[in-house]
């Protein structure tokens, strides 16, 4: 076990060092992120959107839940906390799924002391500064001669789960759902969005202004499609027939193509589109809000 | 040990308590040992539609307070005594236990009854909470509206989040009439939107509400009727048997209708 014990009793760190985690996780949301074999548990940190622990936690058995056949059983897991207040009743919350999981957690990053304190007297290595992470947007920032990092993509998030009303999933890359995404239940990617299943919730690909995200799906049925800026909702006449369906910005606005034509078209002008082909289904185009 | 179901749905008055008083009902007449427990502290009702609201002395609030035992709260019914009911408190709210003590409370019950059926209060915030913390298995009732899937939707995924894996679907209200006319959502609807397996499917019946005004519940009448036949099936289910669901619409499902859906 390594107890970085000297830095623990450090004062809190100066808030540049703090600043460069933070940016990994803007979206509110945790994530996994696998590296090396271990597992990386990414918390929002506490001045995004959703600080509740308690939706933190229900996001958290959520996630399980859909990603559990991803990794053997006691992979090493690390928690990135960021600036998160976590108790020694959190962490043995905490623990105790991500064991259900098959998951050990081994490691605490964090940049609070309190935490850093609970992490300790419960067993955990700690490291009380901001770790070097294997996500794309934060290693090169935390080093601090590197040149400013260019936004990547990361790694997709795969789930195998069916998103029920209320679940929301947002991942700063691509999404794909095996199972169906049901009313009243969100998806938001800054990549593309590919469902294996129904989706009858609300898609955002593109969701940092990306024009090129697809949403894809065996049954399109959204309530909502979003791409990058656009908004459109599907016909108000279901059709009686679905095929595989993938919808992008066309050059006015969201369209939606068979999948099977879909692969035709892209090589093809845009103008096109309009004209040779004739499309299953073409989305109401709106103002976004 | 004894199994611990809750019967939750999200949205309020599509029948859980109804449902919790049959299948509690319908269980110990099959010869099994039955717990009910209300969860819902504040607005209790499981007592009124089993008859028993006026034999209720101490409630869940004092056994967990130490002012009483287990045993002396228990309320057991006079006609099955297989059948006994753990009140909820009236005066209080959802705030007043927390899921580890309703956890103990299951857990003590589980030791002497085959099963502690949970009726669970509308809503996911604490009340919910409470009620699904001991669950293994759980019963999702639901009607065929739009409003009451999608909450059951909810409610499936919050228990599929909490480690309820054991879920399974109750379709309270068909009316079978309007189904076939394409006026309500069908069996088949639900089940798509909701995927999880059917436990039964109880039609829309006045009898229910006349047996719950009563206190009486359904199932312990003699008349027969589809609904209290349902509420039999579903026991027959839980307990492990292959039954066939009810054919609401064989009553319904005339020449003329064949002809009307044949050319829709």
């Amino acid at each position: 076990m390594i107890l970085s014990q000297s830095l623990i009793m450090q004062p809190n760190l100066a808030p540049q060092e703090a600043a460069p985690a933070e940016q990994s996780n803007q979206s509110g949301h945790i994530f996994f992120k696998a590296d090396q074999g271990l597992i990386y548990l990414h918390l929002p940190p506490n001045k995004a959107m959703s600080t509740d622990w308690h939706q933190l936690w229900e996001q958290l058995l959520h996630r399980l839940a859909a990603s559990q056949k991803l990794w053997p059983p006691n992979t090493v897991a690390y928690l990135v906390a960021n600036d998160r207040l976590l108790d020694h009743r959190q962490l043995e919350q905490l623990d105790a799924a991500l064991s259900e999981a098959n998951l050990q957690l081994k490691r605490v990053f964090t940049s609070r002391r309190q935490t850093a304190i609970a992490a300790v007297t419960a067993g955990y290595s700690v490291d009380q500064q901001s770790p070097t992470l294997p996500l794309a947007s934060t290693p090169v920032a935390t080093l601090p001669s590197a040149p400013i990092p260019i936004p990547t993509m990361v790694e997709p998030l795969y789930l195998q789960t069916t998103l029920r009303s209320g679940g929301e999933v947002r991942h700063p890359g691509s999404v794909i759902i095996i199972g169906d995404v049901n009313p009243g239940s969100t998806i938001v990617a800054d990549g593309s969005i590919l469902v294996w299943g129904r989706l009858r919730g609300i898609a955002h690909a593109g969701a940092s202004g990306d024009r090129n995200g697809q949403i894809m799906a065996l049954q399109m049925e959204p309530t909502q499609l979003r791409i990058a800026d656009q908004v459109a909702r599907a016909p108000a006449k279901a059709p009686t027939q679905f095929y595989p369906e993938v919808a992008y910005i066309g050059f006015d606005g969201i369209r939606i193509t068979r999948a099977s034509e879909f692969a035709k078209q892209k090589v093809r002008l845009e103008w096109m589109f309009d004209n040779v082909y004739k499309h299953h289904s073409v989305a109401t185009r709106l103002p976004i809000e | 040990m004894g199994r611990i179901i809750v019967v939750t749905s999200g949205k309020g008055g599509v029948g859980k308590t109804t449902c919790t008083a049959n299948l509690g009902m319908a269980l110990a007449r099959n010869g099994r040992s039955v717990a009910l427990m209300d969860a819902d502290f504040g607005l209790r009702n499981l007592d009124l539609l089993l008859g028993l609201e006026n034999r209720v002395v101490f409630t869940a609030l004092e056994v967990l307070a130490g002012q009483c035992r287990l045993e002396q709260a228990l309320v057991r019914d006079k006609r099955q005594t297989d059948l006994v009911l753990l009140p909820a408190a009236q005066n209080r709210n959802k705030d007043s236990v927390t899921p580890e003590q309703m956890k103990q409370l299951a857990y003590a019950l589980t030791k002497k009854y085959d099963y502690v059926i949970i009726d669970c209060p509308a809503g996911i915030e604490m009340g919910f909470q409470n009620a699904i913390a001991a669950a293994d298995e759980a019963i999702i009732v639901t009607t065929p509206e739009i409003s009451a899937v999608r909450d059951a939707d909810r409610v499936i995924g919050l228990l599929e989040a909490h480690r309820v894996k054991n879920v399974k679907l109750i379709i309270n209200r068909i009316r079978p009439a309007m189904v076939q006319a394409n006026d309500m959502m069908s069996v088949a609807d639900v089940q798509e939107i909701l995927s999880v397996p059917l436990l039964g499917i109880i039609p829309d019946d006045e009898k229910v509400i006349v047996a719950t005004n009563r206190g009486e519940p359904l199932v312990l009448s003699e008349e027969a009727s589809l609904s209290k036949m349902a509420f039999n099936n579903i026991v027959q289910r839980m307990e492990g048997k292959e039954i066939e669901f009810l054919d609401l619409n064989a009553a319904y499902d005339t020449l003329f209708a064949r002809i009307r859906r044949f050319f829709k």
